[in-house]
This record gives C-alpha cells, structure tokens and sequence, in this order.
C-alpha cells in the first residue's frame, strides 16, 4: 500500500509541478516534472540511485517551490507541492527499509506520516491565511481549525501513551 | 537523529532562513512543513531497546563441514519497540545460512526465534553478540547498539581412522595394552622359553623342546602394555605450504589428529606438543576425555613465526617421558636431521609422519619442464634427509597427502615389522 502512496504523491508532484506553467515557470515545470517522473518509476532502479534520486527529488523539488513561492506562484499550491514532495520522500524511505513490512505497519506507518504531514499542511496554510494569502472564508476556516484542533489533540495524548507505558 | 533528518531538517532551516532574510511570508508559511517534520524526534524520543537474548548452539563441537544448529531466542523486556532490526554477528571464518537476521516489531513481552545453520573450517569460534537498530516508523530517529549473546563454538579438525600402526617404545607403562613390552609375562606372543618352574600352566609346557633336552621347559610370552605416546604437530611457518586456499598444515593437523585417536583408542597415553608459535602442551592422559582436550588444541592450533622456535633444536624434550615413543607431524626440513638423531640418542623411539610438500605442491604449479627439474631437485634433497633419518634409525612415513594416511602407513608397516623384531 505504502508503495502506491508513494507512486500516488509523486505523480501528485508532477501535477502540481505542472500547475506552474500558469504561472509562466515553464522551466521548473519540465525540470520537475521529468524528475518527479523518473522518481515515480524508480523501482527497478538499483539501490544506490534510489536513494540519490529520492534525496535530489526533495530538494529540487523544495528549490522550485521556494522559488515559485518567492516569485509569485501561490503559496497554497507550493504548500500542496511541499506535503505532496514530504510523503513521496518518506514513503520512499520506509519502503527502502521495509519494503515487505505487513499490512498492519503500514497502515500504523501512513497514519503516523499523514497526521504528521496533514499538520504541517495546515500550520502552512494558517500562516497564509494570516499573511493575507488566502482569502478567509467561514466554513473552509471552521472545518481546517477543527481539523487542526484534532490533530494536535490526537499527537498530544500520543506522546503522553508513548512517555508512560502501561 | 537519522541522515533523512538532516536531510529534511537543512532543507527547514533554509527556507526558514530565506524567509527572514528575504522577508518572505510565503517562504515562511513554507518552511513550516518541512520545520514540523524535523521535530518529530522531540517531541516523541525512541526508547532505548532492553533485549534479552539467548544463544543456543547444537552441538557446541563439530567436525569441519558438519552444520551446527543455532538458535538465537530475542525477548523484549523493555517497552514495545516500533521498528527493530538484529543481526547477528558471525565471528569470521563461519558461514551462516537461514535466519541470521531480523526486521519488525517487537512488542513488551514479545519474543522471537531465529534459526540459523552456520559451518566453518577447524578452529573455535567466539560468538559476541548481536547488532540491534531502532528506529521510528518515518525513519527520523535511530538507535544503534549492540547487545552480547555469548557463545562458543569449536570446529574440530577432520580425522581418518587408521588401523595397524605398530610401535614399539623401549619403556612401556604398567597397564595391559596393545604394546609389545619386552618383557615376559600374560601374553599371546611367542618370548622364549625357560626351565619349568612349579606353579607354571601346564598349557604353557613346551613338550618339544622338553623331549629334546630331557627336562621340563616353559613357553614364556610377551606382555603387551599400554605406552606413553609423544605427538609433536611441526607448526612453523617455514614448513608450511600454502596454495590456492589449500594448506599443508591442514593435512598436517588432520594427521596428527588421527593419529591421537588411534593410539588413544588403543590404550596408550598420549600428549601433544604443538611447536612452531610458541609451545603448546596438552599434558598427557588416556581416554575420550583426553581425545577431546588434543582435538581442541589440534581445532587452534595455528602456524607460528617466532626467532626461538625456528629450528626444532628448541624442541623441550624433558616434556616426554625416558625411552617413550615419539611421533613427529612434519613436512620436515634438512637441517631437522640433527635433533631428530639426538632423540635417537636419548633412548625415544620416532616416528616420522612427513606430508610430502613436494607432492603437495606441484598440484597448483604448471605442468612443464621447469617444474620436473625443479621437482627432481628437491626431491633430491628430501630423499637425502629421509635417508639420512632411516640411518638414524627413525622411522619415517612418507605421505603424498592426495592419500588417506593409512595406505602409505600400512605400507611402512612391512618395513617396520621388520626393523622391530630386530
């Protein structure tokens, strides 16, 4: 499942990479594209690549998201490309590591990963919503505050089962 | 921390840098993510992994090339463990098959099985522990240590049962045994005779030579004893030959083993010097029990360099006891001659075991007209050296160790017969 997730978030990558020619970022749009393409496929990539491939994908794509954030492609679809980029990456790693883990671990693994993401994705969209970045409205506001509130309630009592076992 | 969180850490800390400097919200807003992802590690911290482990090897000594069968049982007594991984650590020279490695999770209480198979060549073998990696799931955090599962395992040389090798030691040991005595007494071979005496068997009345000479004679026999049997395994370095992975030390220790069980096995009690490091002694005794103590010298035995042990002059022959056999493993070298004689002239009767390292040689060098000539030329020379032992009246047993040890043996054995009995 963790391996289609990944599939998944990396074509993901490409779509958003490719929202940037509306912006005229026709460049990073190709560059990142066929990166994030190859990075999709890498399967039957030895090992070695994999993991250089995986680690220059994330960067690149960071770079051309800070860039676009920079030069006025909006922050909302660079935020997307960044918790799109994260999972991709992470996905990544644990099949690296774990590639035949049982289904049980990686429905614990994706849990784990999309709280942790989802989180960053909303205090990213706070802080443009507070800049002025994007435009406020009642329910989308009610619905992301409610999630966040959740989530944050959610990884607190986590980390309090995790400091006092039994 | 891992190197993926360095990796997504650096990447935070630039944007967030970027943004101040730039003065970039959106930067800003950005970094968040990627800020929130690098503090995973702190806000939930990876346990320290409490793992008891227990090794079981069976059986804990084993001849070269038999598999042993290992069971490695991991208990976690600590707190559940998201993601481990053990592997465990084969001491070099072993060869492991099956399970010797482990990923998943290991809950509180829960305890899992690896069965593993690991073979090696002779020698014995220290198992220390096992390398143990926890990690989170998202691989943010790792801890590495490793956990010590003792264990030892001793690979014993390969042996070949001999038969009929025959000694005959001037001084022999109280015990009944297998070893002709000189002297008269319960026995089955023929000694002499002499005047009837009253209380000798009637069964034991030599009525020939009686009629001959008018009186009562009596057949006497040779008690045959048990002996003290010296072994020396040659282990300097000079004598060794070593090609293409094979080594002549190897067959050397395998006759030396063979050697032991068979004189073990027939009574005799017998002590083993390794000389060539330094001097290693297993104090003579009799039994499976000293089987077992030579075998696991001969499984460590190793070749040794050392400037005092270079010649088999140094050789500690106080260790031996007066007029006892002495048998030396040893591909031999010219200038051994000299004390190989002077135990001769202590009173020891030797035997020489020499692995023909010419023999041995040539199988790995080519087949051509340098080697012939080159063969003929030390064969030349050692045939002087074995002469010059036969002379000295040390038996010597030439072995072109492509054979079993007990053919060129029971082929020695003709002459020996016949140098005993004189």
């Amino acid at each position: 499942m963790v391996r289609w997730v990944k599939r998944l978030t990396t074509t993901v990558n490409i779509v958003f990479l490719f929202a940037f020619f509306l912006y005229g970022r026709t460049g990073i749009a190709t560059v990142g594209g066929v990166v994030n393409l190859v990075w999709a496929f890498d399967e039957r990539l030895p090992s070695s690549i994999r993991r250089f491939l995986r680690v220059w994908a994330l960067m690149i794509n960071t770079a051309f998201l800070a860039y676009g954030a920079f030069s006025g492609v909006p922050s909302t679809l660079a935020l997307f490309l960044a918790g799109s980029s994260l999972l991709s990456w992470n996905a990544g790693l644990f099949l690296e590591r774990w590639g035949d883990a049982p289904l049980t671990i990686q429905y614990q693994y994706l849990r784990q990963l999309g709280t942790r993401v989802a989180l960053g994705l909303l205090a990213g969209l706070s802080a443009a919503t507070l800049q002025g970045h994007v435009t406020l409205f009642f329910l989308p506001v009610f619905l992301l505050m409610s999630a966040a509130g959740f989530l944050w309630l959610r990884i607190i009592s986590e980390a309090l089962k995790n400091r006092n076992p039994g | 921390m891992t190197r993926a969180w360095s990796v997504i850490t650096s990447l935070s800390l630039i944007l967030l840098l970027g943004g101040l400097v730039l003065k970039n919200g959106a930067l800003l807003a950005v970094a968040l993510p990627y800020l929130l992802f690098s503090l995973i590690p702190f806000w939930r911290s990876l346990e320290e992994p409490r793992l008891a482990i227990e090794r079981r090897l069976e059986p804990h000594h084993l001849w070269g090339g038999q598999p042993c069968h290992m069971t490695l049982s991991i208990q976690n007594v600590g707190n559940n463990l998201e993601e481990v991984s053990l592997a465990d650590v084969l001491p070099a020279g072993l060869r492991g098959e099956g399970d010797l490695k482990y990923h998943g999770r290991l809950w509180a209480g829960q305890t899992e099985t690896l069965f593993s198979i690991v073979r090696g060549v002779r020698g014995k073998y220290e198992f220390s522990g096992v390398k143990v990696v926890t990690s989170d799931l998202l691989g943010m955090s790792r801890h590495e240590e490793f956990v010590p599962s003792a264990g030892t395992l001793a690979v014993l040389p390969a042996m070949e049962r001999l038969e009929g090798l025959k000694i005959s030691p001037r001084r022999t040991r109280v015990y009944t045994g297998a070893i002709r005595s000189r002297e008269s007494g319960a026995g089955v071979e023929f000694f002499g005779t002499r005047g009837y005496v009253p209380g000798d068997p009637l069964r034991h009345l030599n009525w020939k030579a009686g009629a001959r000479w008018d009186i009562l004679i009596t057949n006497l026999f040779e008690q045959e004893r048990v002996a003290d049997v010296g072994i020396i395994l040659d282990a300097r370095s000079i004598v060794e030959v070593r090609a293409d992975g094979e080594s002549l030390f190897e067959h050397s220790i395998q006759a030396a083993a063979s050697l032991a069980e068979y004189f073990l096995r027939e009574g005799n009690r017998v002590g083993l010097l390794i000389y060539g490091r330094m001097i290693e002694w297993t104090f003579p005794g009799y039994g499976r029990q000293q089987r077992s103590r030579i075998l696991a010298a001969l499984a460590q035995a190793e070749l040794g360099e050392h400037a005092v042990f270079k010649e088999l002059e140094r050789l500690p022959t106080r260790l031996f006891p007066s007029e006892s056999q002495i048998v030396l493993v040893s591909p031999l070298l010219p200038r051994d001659v000299h004390m190989l004689r002077y135990l001769r002239a202590l009173g020891y009767r030797v035997l020489v075991i020499s692995p023909d390292a010419i023999a041995f040689e040539k199988l790995f060098l080519p087949q051509d007209e340098y080697t012939a000539l080159a063969e003929r030329i030390a064969r030349m020379e050692r045939n002087a050296t074995l002469s010059k032992l036969r002379r000295a009246q040390v038996n010597v047993v030439e072995w072109d160790v492509t054979l079993p040890l007990r053919i060129p043996i029971k082929q020695a054995m003709v002459g020996l017969k016949r140098w005993y009995a004189g």
